[in-house]
């Protein structure tokens, strides 16, 4: 193994490796199972571990692999053209995605925040499954890592528009689906409680 | 400042807790929730949501995982 070689793989496995916890919670929104989750993450860091020189050291380092991420994911899952990104949600107006009402019968606020803080994980977890995947990813980008709507612009390859619609959209399309549950459940916080 | 009614701040809500807001909205909704207790309880709602959604990813990748893509890196690196 030459010295060059070495160095590179030291570099990567310094640098790229220690993100492997974000980029699985991220490979488990796309996938939505851990074992297809961890062939995205082996094929993405394979990927950026190969296209390693090209990555201008500086920059953000997640983003690039996150975004390396979408396009694997879609190469290897999907076989989706990209100018069909935009799906048929996108197209619907405000009104027919629902309220995002909210998710007990009880008006009260502090009601409604306590009912939510109590839904068990697995519950939103299935939410997220279910709402459409393009959604999903910046509702995940957004909330749980955090990146700000041009970084999530750039790692999904939409408009910052876009990312900011599907935020609002998917928002409202898992509060809809978690309210469905919670009804189902016939979950009530104790009325009067505020 | 521009005067918002409580939709356009409830409209905002994602913005503003995700610092995607700037001068001169910011202060317009900074304003508004100061004085709204209806504004102010629909962004603790969606904070709490917010975090019920951090809570809930919270899947940690296994150790094997991680040798089989360092094993992966290797081999790549022998084809090189």
């Amino acid at each position: 193994m030459s010295q060059e070689k070495s160095e590179k793989l030291r570099s990567f496995e310094q640098q790229a490796l220690p993100l492997m916890p974000q980029l699985y919670g991220a490979a488990l929104r796309w996938t939505r199972n851990p074992s297809d989750a961890e062939d995205l993450v082996q094929e993405t860091f394979s990927k950026a571990f190969v296209a390693w020189a090209k990555f201008e050291q500086g920059t953000n380092l997640k983003a690039w692999l996150f975004r390396i991420m979408t396009n694997t994911h879609i190469n290897l899952y999907n076989k989706r053209n990209k100018d069909q990104a935009k799906t048929a949600l996108d197209d619907l107006e405000d009104w027919q995605i629902g309220k995002g009402e909210s998710i007990t019968s009880i008006s009260t606020r502090s009601a409604e925040a306590e009912a939510m803080d109590n839904l068990p994980s697995g519950v939103i977890k299935e939410a997220l499954d279910q709402i459409p995947e393009e959604f999903r990813m910046v509702v995940y980008y957004a909330v749980v890592e955090g990146l700000p709507y041009a970084e999530i612009a750039d790692v999904m390859g939409t408009p910052v528009g876009t990312v900011m619609s599907r935020l609002h959209r998917g928002k409202k399309l898992l509060k809809t689906l978690l309210s469905d549950y919670a009804s189902q459940e016939g979950y009530r916080v104790e009325a009067g409680k505020e | 400042m521009k005067h918002l009614d409580c939709e356009e701040v409830k409209q905002s809500v994602h913005e503003y807790l995700h610092s995607e807001l700037h001068e001169p909205e910011l202060d317009s909704v900074t304003a508004h929730l100061a004085n709204c207790d209806s504004c102010e309880q629909h962004y603790d709602i969606e904070i709490v949501f917010n975090q019920v959604i951090q809570r809930s990813c919270d899947e940690a990748p296994t150790q094997e995982l991680a040798e089989r893509v360092m094993q992966r890196l290797r081999e790549i690196q022998d084809h090189d």
